[in-house]
């Protein structure tokens, strides 16, 4: 609890064994006065094991469902168990705990949803050709679409209060999922914070993007972001 | 001759598909489109002069070409279906696994307070 408030920190990991354990205990360290879930999408390695050593509930889904199921799967968790408050953490360390309360207070303040973002202010965060390529097409897009600038379309780290864990926990894209989100929330009049944050190089393990999977990518979110914006007419 | 073909072709695919079915392999459902399909072949295969009738007066000089433009509309609209079902079906097995997964926490959970009383 956080101001009274119920908080759940939600990690999706696929493939985390070296990183897992480190991320849980970081987070509870900088605060133990949040719930911890792990989402264990399937991983080969002993992610789970791993996970299960810490003191977070670890929700182990038997197949992979890819980062969307996961963080979909702890939306759920977090709607069951009555959570007001809901973080999505990335499972490789990437994020610093060190901005939970900041986020919590800025729901607290009224945000619908505040996303960690890398670019509102000149952070030494570096980027390869391609990922920087994707955000900027897709910020541009979600810009042009709803006439709201988003810099970190494809940041993990998020808060989200209560309405929208519902709304998540009912609809949320399986792959590639933040872009879609971050535009569907803005589309529905919400109020979306971007808050600047740091964040480190993953602790280890190699991150999954390759130029094929690039295009892929880009193919598929340019296509759900246009999509969105029709489908919205029917929720 | 290639009208005794698709005739012997016809019912053997009937008799294929018929087979599929009363072993549970394939969904009623399912091989409806398949067993018209084969009717289709078989009429096609017997009636053949009335099908080159029908195609001439359709202005397709070379009748096989019909039958051809027919099956890939068939086809296609055949193929948008299943990608319709499998996408229905991928969404009831991540739904199915996010609340197997949940309810597996909550089981194991569960067993630990017990094991502690």
């Amino acid at each position: 609890m956080i101001n009274s408030k119920k908080v759940l920190i939600i990690i999706p990991a696929y493939n985390e064994e070296e990183n897992i354990e480190n991320v849980v205990n970081n987070v509870l360290e900088e605060n133990n006065l949040v719930d911890v879930v792990v989402v264990n999408d399937g991983s080969k390695d002993d992610t789970l094991k791993r996970a299960q050593n810490t003191k977070a509930t670890v929700i182990d889904l038997p197949n992979n469902l890819g980062i969307g199921g996961a963080v979909q799967t702890g939306m759920i968790y977090a709607y069951k168990n009555g959570y007001d408050i809901a973080i999505q953490i990335d499972g490789d360390g990437q994020h610093n705990p060190k901005y939970i309360k900041e986020m919590v207070n800025k729901i607290n303040e009224g945000y619908d949803m505040v996303i960690g973002s890398r670019f509102v202010e000149k952070t030494n965060y570096k980027q390869t050709f391609f990922r920087m390529l994707g955000i900027n097409i897709t910020s541009a897009l979600i810009k042009a679409i709803t006439g709201r600038k988003i810099y970190d379309t494809t940041s993990g780290f998020r808060a989200v209060n209560r309405e929208i864990i519902e709304e998540f926990s009912k609809n949320y894209p399986y792959d590639y999922p933040e872009p879609e989100t971050n535009m569907k929330i803005v589309l529905k009049k919400k109020k979306v914070l971007e808050m600047p944050v740091e964040m480190r190089k993953r602790m280890a393990g190699k991150s999954f993007i390759t130029p094929i999977k690039s295009v892929k990518y880009m193919i598929k979110v340019t296509m759900s972001l246009m999509m969105a914006k029709l489908k919205l007419k029917e929720y | 001759m290639i009208y005794y073909l698709g005739i012997i072709f016809g019912i053997v695919f009937l008799i294929f598909i018929l087979n599929l079915v009363k072993k549970n392999k394939l969904d009623e459902k399912y091989s409806i489109v398949w067993i018209i399909f084969s009717l289709g072949i078989l009429l096609i295969s017997i009636f053949y002069e009335l099908f080159m009738k029908i195609s001439l007066k359709l202005g397709v000089y070379y009748p096989p070409i019909l039958l051809l433009l027919f099956a890939i509309i068939i086809e296609g609209i055949y193929i948008v279906h299943i990608t319709i079902t499998i996408t229905k079906q991928n969404k009831m097995i991540i739904k199915l696994t996010q609340e197997l997964a949940i309810l597996k926490e909550k089981v194991e959970e569960m067993e630990e307070k017990n094991d502690k009383r």
